[in-house]
């Protein structure tokens, strides 16, 4: 187990970030998130929780290159870092054991 | 793309969160909004899409978004701060004379303003300290006189328990008398006397008023006929203490009465601010006692006060009251009014029964001179800067290109101007520290500068109200400029900036005349005032009180005195002949229109006193000891006469007071009281009583041995008393110290305001010279004159002063005409009033610029073409 907890909404958003693979930026990992588990997302609530895992060393990022739209803004494409693959495996392989060791009969209705 | 401002999102929002982001993040975040608006946009519409825009940057406003670089931002304001103040102070050093002229006329403009508002406030606090001022009232007396209403303060002594019992909304009714009907009464104890004022007064006296008791209760130390209250410092030169004081007993004399009373309490000596002024209360029971069978309807012996209950309307309770007297009294002709009791200081004047200015009149000029002057101070800044301006249109040039924008220069001109005016405060406050006492001195005032809340938020609205009207328009103008055209050095003044300067300087002068012509024409009023014929002479007239032993063998006092050397003639009266006298309307005629009551003034005398004041009598004769019934005999003025309508009135009859009085002669018009009042109908009459004044006509030339004289013959008469005298002419110039200060003080001001706007001058003339050196070299090389030049120079100025002249006579003609309208006697407004204040200031503006200006064009002009 990693010294850091994952709190839900950071699973969530590194899951996501590794879904894009390379095409993660604010919007995309919005829209990415709300196509799929059909949840509202605010810029504030995502940016805030992509910076905090870019502080726990989780995730990178850098510049694009500027573009017509967005008012000339760059976008800021987000990666997963090694140490933050490693946390992702740790937490599915918890959820994995845990999932495991239920017995049978309390799953069933 | 968003083309359309209706797909664009709300620029606020955009820039509030610009302002709040942290810099790191601001681009890509800003980027993402965007985005995700025009998606919004092509799914949901403009409308929702904008509506979440909003929702998106209020969520993003969280602690780990906000930017933590406040420190770096305002290091970044102090730092420009920084440089601003030492441009600012460069620039003081560098334009000295500017500095100076700028420092010298706000400062001084600043201090007048100070002082005016000091005096203001002073005198708006006048007799508001008593703690139920909002309910107290004084009852006046509307009388209704040939057609015309009169208003009195003397009220029927039986007027306040009347209106406290029967109208509910008056909660205290009570009454004192004024403590200048008798003069200085003597009090005694065993070892000393002291004459002071003091006044009669009901019981509740001190519940209703806010005299602080030392020792006493307020509801009980007037509780009985015996009980005396006493000031501190009355007090104390009596019995050595307040405390020793108590219990201890004094008597009174007043004329033939005399009582002992006994101490009863000590009250606070009396505020300045206090338009009641004494040293000792009575209990009013024994003034009703004197009066006797006085006390009635017909007769105005005492003043009424009321307590109202709070919320009272008082129109409404006027309205009510109006018909109350005429209730009790049938075919009186007057009606109570109450007025607010602290209105009496400011608000005193009534006419035809309508309230009609008083002494506030001068605190509003007073207010509206010290905004002139103060206006005039910041012209000269404002002037100054923008003609400055032309010397700095570099800086601004070079600051603008390296990407200042408009803002910060508008801040760093204001910045300075308010820099400017806290020197300026500075300056002004030590003057008047220093200055105060004078001040007091001139105004009569014992005026302290204290820093209250007050003063400190009036100081604070003055630096900014003075900082943004002398910094507003040279920031707003120099910050136009366009950097391109000053660096190429294509700055012109335009006709707008030069004509915005000429009307200032004209608007600036207008007000310098308007204050000359104001201080001519009040002070000339004043002068007339004292020296008007007030149809005797009032020079050589001895005044002095009747009491003591005195009062038992007056008649041997009068003729010992009349036969002494330097001793023109003596008489003694019941008047007070400078400030006024007792009123009757019991008067009567057989032609007398019944409906019409006509109030006469009376004037009790000795025989000789007539003479002795030197009336000019026009008919009949006066008083004569060779008649045993002139007693029974009556003289009136002119004016009398005319009212009564006799043709021929010697040996006609006339009813004062139910007796048939047989007149046997009549006297040419004089003045008997305030000069604010005409004159009115009035009447001598003979008797020994009542007769509270002695005045004595001297010789001119020996005063000094004629008075010691005096003085001996009265210790003579009255060993126990102080011989206290008065001047007749000095009391009625004293009468007129209100209007005397003024003028005084308008003078002042007026002078500060001239001065101020020649300093705005000079500064302009320099600043004309130094743009127009090149210009006058070349002149003078051609062969010009040193005078040629000067006249060339100034004439610019010259019709600017013309014009300001031409319009301050309309303006200022206006002002003083309504202002005489409260005199009953006026000067009349003749030309060269206005005329010497127009050339007055034509010459003073034109000796400042010829000054500045001959300096200019006595330069050798090789000086000047030297260098190109």
């Amino acid at each position: 187990m990693g010294k850091h907890h994952l709190g839900e909404f950071e699973e969530i958003v590194l899951l996501t970030v590794a879904i894009l693979h390379g095409e993660a930026y604010g919007v995309s990992i919005i829209e990415e998130m709300e196509s799929r588990l059909k949840r509202s997302v605010s810029i504030g609530a995502l940016q805030t929780v992509l910076r905090r895992l870019e502080d726990k060393g989780l995730l990178t990022s850098e510049f694009g290159e500027a573009t017509k739209t967005r008012g000339g803004k760059r976008k800021r494409y987000f990666t997963v870092t090694n140490l933050g693959k490693k946390e992702l495996r740790e937490a599915k392989e918890q959820r994995m054991s845990m999932w495991n060791a239920i017995p049978e009969i309390s799953l069933n209705d | 793309m968003r083309s359309h401002d209706d797909n664009a999102p709300s620029k606020f929002w955009l820039k509030f969160f610009r302002w709040f982001c942290k810099a790191e993040y601001k681009e890509d975040i800003e980027g993402d909004l965007l985005e995700r608006f025009d998606l919004r946009v092509e799914k949901q519409g403009a409308k929702i899409a904008k509506k979440l825009f909003v929702k998106d940057v209020l969520r993003l406003f969280r602690p780990s978004m906000i930017g933590k670089s406040k420190g770096k931002q305002q290091l970044n304001y102090y730092g420009m701060f920084k440089h601003n103040l030492k441009i600012t102070f460069r620039s003081y050093l560098k334009y000295k004379s500017a500095f100076l002229i700028n420092l010298i006329g706000l400062s001084s403009g600043l201090a007048c303003a100070l002082f005016i508002y000091l005096w203001v406030s002073d005198e708006r606090s006048v007799d508001k300290f008593h703690e139920l001022d909002s309910q107290l009232f004084q009852v006046l007396t509307m009388h209704e006189e040939s057609g015309a209403i009169n208003t009195q303060e003397d009220t029927q002594a039986l007027l306040a328990q009347a209106l406290e019992a029967e109208i509910p909304e008056i909660e205290i009714g009570i009454q004192a008398t004024p403590s200048f009907w008798f003069g200085k009464m003597p009090l005694s104890t065993e070892e000393k006397t002291i004459k002071t004022e003091g006044r009669f007064a009901s019981e509740k006296y001190f519940e209703v008023f806010t005299f602080p008791l030392l020792y006493g209760k307020p509801s009980e130390v007037l509780k009985d006929k015996s009980r005396i209250v006493l000031s501190k410092s009355l007090a104390t030169s009596l019995f050595g203490s307040p405390e020793a004081a108590m219990g201890k007993t004094l008597s009174w004399q007043l004329l033939q009465f005399s009582q002992d009373f006994q101490v009863s309490g000590i009250f606070e000596d009396v505020r300045h601010n206090s338009t009641e002024d004494f040293q000792f209360v009575l209990p009013f029971k024994v003034f009703a006692e004197i009066l006797g069978d006085g006390v009635h309807w017909g007769n105005y012996n005492a003043l009424t006060y009321a307590v109202v209950t709070k919320g009272t309307d008082i129109a409404i309770l006027n309205q009510k009251i109006a018909g109350f007297v005429k209730e009790k009294n049938p075919g009186s002709n007057v009606s109570p009014y109450l007025r607010p009791y602290s209105d009496k200081y400011l608000f005193s004047n009534y006419e035809n029964g309508v309230q009609a200015g008083g002494r506030i009149e001068y605190v509003n000029l007073f207010s509206i001179i010290s905004i002139f002057i103060l206006l005039i101070a910041c012209i000269n800044f404002m002037n100054l800067s923008t003609a400055k301006a032309s010397r700095r249109v570099k800086e601004v040039g070079v600051k603008k290109a390296i990407g200042a924008e408009r803002k910060t220069l508008v801040a760093q001109y204001l910045q300075e101007s308010f820099l400017m005016t806290l020197i300026a405060i500075l300056v002004a406050l030590a003057l008047v520290v220093t200055l105060l006492p004078q001040f007091n001195i001139i105004t009569g005032k014992e005026i302290s500068l204290r820093f209250s809340s007050e003063l400190l938020i009036s100081l604070l609205i003055i630096l900014v109200g003075t900082g943004f009207v002398a910094g507003s328009y040279p920031a707003l103008y120099l910050s136009a400029f366009k950097a391109t055209t000053i660096l190429k050095g294509h700055v012109k003044s335009s006709l707008g900036e030069l004509w915005a300067r000429k009307g200032l300087v004209v608007f600036q002068f207008t007000l310098s005349v308007i204050l000359i012509v104001s201080v001519i024409i009040v002070s000339k009023q004043i002068e007339y005032v004292q020296s008007k014929n007030l149809g005797y002479r009032k020079e050589n007239l001895i005044l002095f009180a009747n009491e003591g032993q005195l009062t038992e063998k007056l008649d041997v006092f009068l003729d010992q005195l009349q036969n002494s050397p330097g001793i023109i003639n003596a008489g003694a009266t019941s008047h007070t002949i400078i400030s006024g006298g007792s009123y009757t309307t019991g008067v009567h005629w057989p032609t007398e229109n019944p409906d019409v009551n006509t109030r006469f003034g009376n004037m009790t005398v000795s025989y000789d006193f007539i003479e002795t004041l030197g009336v000019e009598i026009t008919a009949g004769r006066s008083f004569s000891r060779d008649f045993t019934t002139d007693i029974s005999k009556i003289i009136l003025n002119e004016k009398a006469i005319e009212t009564i309508g006799y043709q021929d009135p010697i040996g006609k009859t006339i009813n004062l007071w139910g007796n048939d009085m047989q007149i046997i002669g009549v006297v040419k018009d004089f003045n008997f009281a305030s000069l604010h009042e005409t004159i009115t109908p009035m009447f001598f009459k003979l008797d020994d009583k009542f007769l509270t004044n002695i005045l004595v006509r001297i010789e001119p030339g020996q005063e000094r041995a004629t008075i010691e004289r005096i003085e001996s013959i009265y210790k003579e008469y009255n060993p126990d008393f102080e011989f206290n005298y008065s001047f007749l002419d000095q009391d009625y110039a004293q009468q007129y110290a209100a209007e005397e200060r003024v003028s005084i003080l308008s003078k002042y001001f007026g002078g500060i305001a001239i001065i101020i706007s020649c300093l705005g001058l000079f500064g302009l003339a320099a600043f004309t010279a130094e743009r127009r050196f090149k210009e006058i070299g070349i002149r003078k090389a051609l062969g010009a004159s040193s005078l040629s030049i000067v006249r060339l120079l100034s004439s610019d100025f010259n019709k600017m002063i013309a014009v300001a002249i031409v319009i301050a006579i309309p303006i200022s003609y206006y002002f003083m005409s309504t202002w005489l309208e409260g005199f009953a006697y006026q000067i009349d407004l003749k030309a060269w009033y206005f005329l010497s204040a127009g050339l007055a200031a034509l010459l003073i503006a034109w000796f400042t610029v010829a000054m500045q200006t001959y300096k200019t064009a006595k330069v050798n002009p090789a000086r000047s073409l030297r260098s190109e």
